[in-house]
């Protein structure tokens, strides 16, 4: 009796899991017919024949066949967006990755990092660079159906500088604080936020206080309604529903945010009214997966898309390239991966008082002999690290523009292959000598001389840096004191309340270039200036290229860039170790992707999955 | 019994409130906070960083931020996330804690339906083949990591042969009724089999134990001499005893559902309390860290409290007076 009781309960439990996994068979079945049915679909708007083809004029890149309607797609992100789908406030890169779909700037980045247009067709600079005018697209519409105006730029700059913006948590005020009246705006003393002026319907006019040569990047803002929080305190704009809400948040872009299951899945759905055309895909769906079976989905067809913010990791680019429907496509990164010496450290006051002043920071003698520096970057193999930890999906770079910038140019710097017998000799040279027979070097007067290295954990790749380069400069004597690697949020506040006692540390960047002006990181006054490098020709040379009229002419500015890159590269403040490959991966099938070195998000209206 | 529910109650109320304080202490005393990441983008003016931790209150001494927490939260006020833009807690909390409840349950279920009857079987069969062979599993079972199990599952069930889905609670939006009822079901069977899979070993080896301990004592030897059949004396007498350490565990399993499940809900991204937890921590958002914490500590306090409870319902040796 009971062994039959038990029996039964086995059986019946196994007889559920079968038939939950015929459920599954019967699924899959149905999604082979749902493609079907999407085939059938396009063939009838190949009989409508004349929409297919006018269309197919503005799909220019189009090289194999005629673009079609129809089909979704669906992609990939690793972490779930944090729920803010207003431009205003979004924080994370999983919402960019939604934004980006579905809402517009008013110019976008180009092949060659430059401005074109987008939601302006057309802008003028008056002759002293304080004032742009935008002409607007006209008949562009906001996903519902409103119409697109000049007031809608006027609101998205005004809230930014609201005086209640950054308490309700905003933090894109860089976009704003050069604009003229924002002062008085942000101090609530008037109403009239003066740097934005509406002239008409379409035209929108720019006013800065001083002249601005980055005025392109700064009006560069997503544009965000105004209809939808008209009467709405700004503090009430993050929980609104049109910030939240599927179905609710309205932008400009070719697809809107139609259906969420939160954590799990963002549905884009196309928007048929979108000023530059109907998109070919019904709607782009993102899932958001685990990375470890990422290269498995992408395999069975799950998932036809995987690109930012993470992209593939190095250590499976091999295994994904190699799927036969799977075109993979890389671009290097914007941001880079570096060690940054410390030259100074603030004092405990300045430390505490916030205060960044250059005259009381207290020299790391240390490091301060340029040979010891460049001694240290010739040590270290960073080839060696983007071959063996980045598979070779990477590049070494000698100075902080990226490849695709304009303000790159590989013959201005001074480059440093892996060496260590040339960083022997410059260490010697230093006076930087072994005089005790420890195999370690002393410094010039024969004190101990050793190095502290921190690095944070959370960047796999950067993480496993670390002992290597303790290692390799271990090699050429110098004697490194590896630390216990912090959790990245305290090792970056560590960096910069940095009355303690850091020699070198690992960091890094990431950076969108929306223009190559190096002064947030690199002016001895910014904040974000880690390494406390207080050089006055690297800062006149940064002032020297964003300063008119000269600097009106980007050729001008590049060779700026080129003298303050070589001098960069000479004064090594600190290494750059590499800056790893954006690698995109996307089902063979869809069309029309734009690989530019921003991204391949561009004109996804254009999209279209081959038969 | 109704003053001693009433009694463990009133009990909670300065657990939870150490609870809370060491919590708080701790979250505090890690480095860093929630906008110590954001220090990565140098086109975030750094003035603003500093203007956001103080309408924040991150400036504020520690006391004054637990006070200022512990007020909110005796007026039902669980505040707002710092790392979603202001989204109160539990809007947040809300959205995940139904899927998390249904793998408790299902995980529960399979536990008990699997643990229970294999332990009995073995108890019955000692040394048998069976017995050998479910021990044997019960060791894998506790030797497997999570992780582990769960990406195995994945690429044989879900990739190798198709029949489950890897990732995620539904399939597509828009789906509902009984077709959703399945769906759900379909996605909570591998998280809820890798979740399970350590705590049914457990409860197999309990069971066993239990039983072939109980099975040596007196009063079965009596019951067996008074006539009484071979089911009877295992259903009415040794199981009802030997289930009383099982409910012990119970007590405690549901918190470590709620809470172990970080692992299990991360490779299967299934979006519950566990990854919310996670994200939160590693993030220092205090107040959704708090907000998981203080309702962790109340399902484990109750878990407990029901679990004595049905001590006396079991074994009518237990009262409560």
């Amino acid at each position: 009796m009971k062994f039959s009781k038990f029996w039964l309960m086995l059986i019946l439990s196994l007889s559920l899991v079968f038939v939950l996994a015929a459920c599954g068979d019967d699924e899959e079945a149905s999604g082979d017919t749902e493609e079907d049915d999407t085939a059938t679909e396009d063939d009838a708007t190949e009989d409508d024949g004349e929409d297919a083809t006018e269309e197919d004029d503005d799909a220019e890149e189009g090289d194999s066949g005629e673009a079609q309607q129809g089909g979704t797609i669906t992609a990939g992100m690793y972490s779930a967006p944090g729920h803010q789908f207003n431009p205003l406030f979004y924080s994370d890169a999983y919402e960019a990755n939604i934004l980006s779909f579905t809402h517009e700037s008013l110019v976008q980045l180009n092949e060659e990092l430059e401005y074109e247009p987008s939601l302006a067709h057309d802008w003028e600079i008056n002759d002293d660079f304080t004032t742009i005018t935008f002409h607007l697209n006209e008949g562009v519409k906001w996903h519902d159906g409103e119409d697109f105006t000049a007031d809608d730029v006027y609101f998205t700059y005004a809230t930014i500088a609201d005086p209640d913006y950054v308490a309700t948590g905003g933090v894109r005020t860089n976009y704003v604080v050069g604009l003229k009246g924002y002062e008085e705006y942000v101090n609530g003393e008037t109403d009239v936020f003066e740097g934005v002026e509406v002239i008409d319907d379409h035209t929108v006019a720019f006013h800065y206080e001083e002249e601005n040569i980055k005025m392109l990047f700064d009006t560069s803002f997503i544009i965000v309604p105004a209809h939808p929080f008209e009467g709405m305190e700004i503090s009430e704009i993050p929980d609104s529903s049109a910030s939240r809400d599927a179905g609710e948040v309205v932008g400009t872009g070719p697809y809107h945010l139609s259906d969420m299951i939160e954590g799990e899945q963002y549905v884009l759905t196309a928007f048929e009214d979108y000023w530059q055309g109907t998109p070919y895909l019904d709607g782009i769906t993102w899932r958001v997966i685990q990375q470890s079976v990422m290269p498995g989905l992408l395999e069975s067809g799950e998932l036809d898309m995987i690109a930012e913010p993470n992209g593939v990791p190095a250590s499976d680019f091999e295994r994904v390239d190699g799927l036969e429907n799977i075109t993979t496509f890389e671009t290097q990164d914007f941001g880079y991966q570096y060690m940054g010496f410390k030259f100074h450290h603030r004092t405990t006051e300045d430390v505490e008082s916030g205060t960044i002043n250059p005259d009381n920071w207290v020299e790391n003698e240390k490091l301060s002999d340029v040979r010891v520096r460049q001694a240290i970057v010739s040590a270290i193999n960073r080839q060696g690290i983007v071959d063996g930890l980045l598979y070779g999906l990477g590049s070494v770079m000698e100075a902080p523009f990226p490849e695709a910038s304009w303000a790159y140019d590989p013959d201005a710097v001074t480059e440093y292959p892996y060496d260590p017998d040339r960083a022997n000799e410059l260490l010697d040279e230093a006076g930087y000598v072994d005089v005790t027979g420890d195999g370690m070097r002393e410094d010039p007067d024969g004190n101990e001389w050793v190095l502290n290295l921190d690095y944070p954990t959370g960047n796999e790749v950067r993480e496993r840096t670390a002992p290597i380069i303790a290692d390799e400069l271990g090699e050429v004597g110098i004697n490194v004191n590896l630390r216990q690697p912090r959790e990245a949020g305290p090792h970056f506040d560590a960096i910069e309340q940095d009355n303690n006692d850091f020699d070198l540390y690992l960091a890094g960047w990431s950076l969108a270039v929306g223009d190559p002006d190096p002064a947030g990181i690199w002016q001895s006054t910014a904040a974000y200036n880690y390494t406390r490098w207080n050089d006055e020709t690297s800062d006149e040379l940064i002032r020297k290229a964003v300063t008119a009229p000269d600097a009106f002419e980007q050729d001008y500015r590049a060779e700026v860039y080129n003298d303050w890159a070589a001098h960069v590269s000479e004064e090594v403040p600190m290494v750059f170790l590499y800056s790893a490959d954006n690698i995109y991966a996307y089902n063979s099938a869809l069309q029309n992707v734009k690989e530019l070195p921003a991204g391949i998000y561009q004109d996804s209206h254009l999209w279209y999955l081959a038969q | 019994m109704h003053k001693y529910i009433i009694r463990r109650v009133l009990q909670f109320i300065p657990m939870l409130f150490l609870v809370t304080v060491l919590v708080f202490g701790l979250a505090k005393a890690a480095p860093g906070d929630v906008l110590s990441g954001e220090m990565l983008d140098p086109n975030i003016p750094h003035e603003v960083l500093e203007q956001r931790r103080e309408a924040l209150g991150l400036n504020d001494p520690i006391h004054i931020q637990y006070w200022n927490w512990l007020s909110a939260v005796a007026q039902g006020d669980l505040g707002t996330s710092m790392q979603y833009a202001n989204r109160p807690v539990m809007d947040l909390i809300q959205a995940r804690v139904m899927n998390t409840v249904y793998l408790a349950i299902f995980s529960l279920v399979v536990t008990l339906a699997v643990a229970i009857p294999i332990g009995i079987y073995s108890a019955q069969r000692k040394y048998s083949l069976f017995d050998y062979g479910a021990t044997t599993f019960a060791f894998l079972g506790l030797a497997t990591p999570n992780f582990f199990a769960g990406l195995l599952a994945i690429w044989l069930l879900s990739f190798q042969f198709g029949w489950f889905p890897a990732q995620g609670t539904t399939s597509a939006v828009g789906l509902s009724g009984f077709e959703l009822f399945v769906d759900k079901l379909r996605h909570l069977v591998l998280p809820g089999f890798t979740l399970g899979l350590a705590s049914t070993a457990v409860y197999m080896r309990y069971m066993r134990t239990e039983i072939l301990e109980i099975k040596g004592s007196d009063f079965i030897r009596t019951a067996h001499a008074k006539g009484l059949t071979k089911n009877s004396v295992l259903y009415k007498h040794t199981l009802r005893n030997a289930l009383i350490p099982i409910i012990t565990l119970l007590g405690f399993e549901f918190g470590f559902l709620l809470s172990g499940a970080v692992i299990t809900e991360a490779v299967f991204n299934y979006p519950g309390i566990g990854t919310l937890f996670l994200n939160s921590i590693s993030n220092r958002d205090y107040p959704v860290i708090m907000a998981i914490n203080l309702i962790l500590a109340v399902t484990i306090l109750l878990g407990n409290l029901l679990a004595d409870i049905f001590y006396a319902v079991v074994d009518p040796r237990i009262r409560y007076d």
